[in-house]
């Protein structure tokens, strides 16, 4: 996802001198090509990512795009007053762009976990938390966040995510984006973790239990007319490689009970119930909860009740 | 006598009549920081009055001067100057903090003309004037940056990390002015956490760097008229400048004058603002 990112970075900040690239000393092997290509548009500030946040405002704020990019939670929870300030308080044009969400860097440890970054960044005014899943989700949003100005919150997981849309689709700021429909509930989920909900709607398939699963890229702009049709359905299980507090499932409760929609939820998300355990994405996701199992036992239980 | 109106190309005008509306301000609102106030509004005053290429007039101007006031506590002495240069009615002052008003307690840009950013955490204003001198150096405009911070604001890593970058790229349109008045929130600045050697500090980080007495007038303005590097300035101030019972005390850090302090505050300011 990272290097479809660049790859269409590039090809925009080619035909826009006002594209800035920002990194905090992060992107080894990732960002060369870009900056090779386009040295006047490229700055690597060294690791300071508070100052790189406060400079990044500034430099938006002489009529550039700004995207700073580095590891989970150090464009983030690192900086985040910086953003807060200076970026989302001033509405400078910025673009924080983090990579490794959820378990990406599994064996690197919690410190490389991005966990709780949506929940912080959601909670920011002026600012648009958007989570792709997969390569060609990334193109059509990296492609529309360069002709955006606001502030921005781009949250892109790491490297070989399969694609689970068959090719490039239209991004519509805001849109749901539907990849298979089923009459008894829904999947919805965001980033990379699609994996996990499509292969729980294959197992439920096999049950005869059809469901919608549904990528919600846009997490600070909710698709309120998707979730009413869904929740006229059936059951609404809410995926997400973060932890339960705030993220994804969060922004869909708080828009079911702001917009009086009655509906029945269950969100699969981190347990977090060991901090420290070292191992693989796959396995991170599996320990901690997010795994087909919980998703079809969750559904199974709300489809009972 | 009758009472000199702005704007004025007099550094030392303009910071008397801004001495004369900080004290009225922060005793009608009741607010804090009416030292920090009178300790930095002669650097400011310098920067509008004579120094800084910015003006009413100028404010979309890609190549004006850009004034950052880092140091967000002493948004009375920002928003004295800005209303005395004609930036804003100077109306807006009687209503200082009050509901609903324009101007509160700290710096805020919103529907405040003159003001390019927010501040009031401290360690924010060095950054984001990096950003702006970045590029406008890479954009090859003219304009420089004046970031305006206090002494106990140079505890943050921010401002190191600033320093460290805006030698590494030569950013000669960059100007540190430090208000170095030697007291911060609770006490003194040498017995919170050690400074000095302070100008060392900044040499040895690359920058041009210049120990100037920071209510000199012609001092700070020869200063200010030069760098070949990103440049500092150690304003030597006194907090509370211009009002001997506020003068090196931390008390005034926080307290607000009383009806009584402002009229002994006006007889010590001599002039006839």
């Amino acid at each position: 996802m990272r290097d479809t990112f660049v790859k269409t970075l590039l090809k925009e900040a080619k035909k826009d001198p006002n594209i800035i690239l920002m990194t905090g000393d992060l992107g080894f092997g990732v960002l060369d090509e870009f900056q090779k290509e386009l040295p006047a548009q490229f700055i690597n500030s060294g690791v300071n990512e508070q100052t790189m946040m406060g400079l990044a405002g500034g430099y938006a704020s002489t009529g550039k795009r700004v995207f700073v990019y580095s590891i989970g939670n150090f464009p983030t929870l690192r900086c985040l007053e910086q953003i807060r300030n200076d970026v989302c308080l001033m509405n400078n044009s910025v673009v924080v762009v983090s990579v490794g969400a959820g378990y990406a860097y599994g064996s690197q440890g919690y410190t490389h976990h991005a966990l709780e970054d949506i929940a912080v960044l959601r909670a920011l005014p002026n600012m648009d938390v958007i989570v792709p899943a997969d390569p060609h989700e990334t193109v059509g949003i990296t492609r529309l966040l360069t002709s955006t100005k606001n502030p921005s919150y781009l949250r892109l997981g790491k490297s070989n995510e399969p694609a689970i849309h068959e090719k490039e689709i239209e991004i519509e700021p805001g849109k749901i984006n539907e990849l298979s429909s089923g009459k008894d509930g829904t999947i919805i989920f965001s980033g990379s973790v699609g994996v996990v909900a499509l292969e729980a709607a294959k197992e439920l398939a096999s049950e005869a239990i059809r469901v919608s699963v549904a990528s919600m890229p846009f997490v600070s702009r909710v698709d309120v007319e998707y979730l009413k049709s869904a929740a006229n359905k059936g059951p609404i299980i809410v995926v997400e490689e973060h932890c339960y507090r705030g993220g994804v499932g969060s922004a869909i409760l708080e828009t079911l009970s702001m917009n009086g929609i009655t509906a029945q939820v269950a969100l699969v998300a981190s347990a977090q119930t060991n901090l420290s355990q070292i191992g693989d994405q796959e396995f991170l996701r599996n320990e901690n909860g997010i795994n087909t199992k919980s998703i079809i036992t969750k559904f199974k239980a709300l489809l009972v009740s | 006598m009758e009472k000199i109106q702005g704007p004025f190309s007099n550094a030392a005008e303009l910071a008397l009549a801004a001495r004369h509306e900080i004290i009225k301000m922060t005793s009608v609102a009741k607010a804090s920081h009416v030292a920090s106030a009178l300790s930095v509004v002669d650097i400011l005053s310098t920067l509008y009055a004579e120094s800084a290429n910015i003006s009413p007039s100028k404010l979309d101007d890609p190549n004006r001067d850009i004034v950052i006031l880092s140091k967000g506590h002493s948004a009375s002495a920002l928003y004295s100057v800005l209303a005395l240069q004609g930036f804003f009615p100077i109306e807006w002052l009687a209503d200082y903090c009050k509901n609903d008003a324009p101007l509160g307690g700290h710096v805020t840009f919103k529907g405040v003309p003159g003001v390019e950013l927010s501040t009031g955490s401290l360690g924010h204003g060095l950054p984001y004037g990096l950003g702006i001198a970045m590029s406008r150096k890479k954009s090859r405009l003219s304009g420089r940056v004046f970031v305006v911070l206090s002494d106990g604001e140079c505890d943050e890593g921010t401002i190191w990390e600033s320093a460290m970058i805006a030698n590494h790229h030569g950013l000669d349109n960059l100007v540190v002015i430090v208000d170095r008045n030697k007291i911060q929130s609770l006490t003194f600045t040498e017995d919170t956490l050690k400074l000095e050697p302070f100008a060392d500090k900044w040499r040895a980080f690359g920058w041009e760097t210049e120990e100037v007495p920071g209510h000199d007038y012609q001092a700070l303005q020869k200063s200010l008229a030069t760098q070949s590097a990103p440049k500092c300035i150690i304003a030597d101030t006194t907090k509370g400048k211009g009002v001997d019972f506020m003068e090196n005390s931390v008390l005034w850090h926080y307290k607000s004058p009383s009806t009584d302090d402002v009229t002994k505050a006006f007889e010590q300011l001599s002039g006839n603002y």
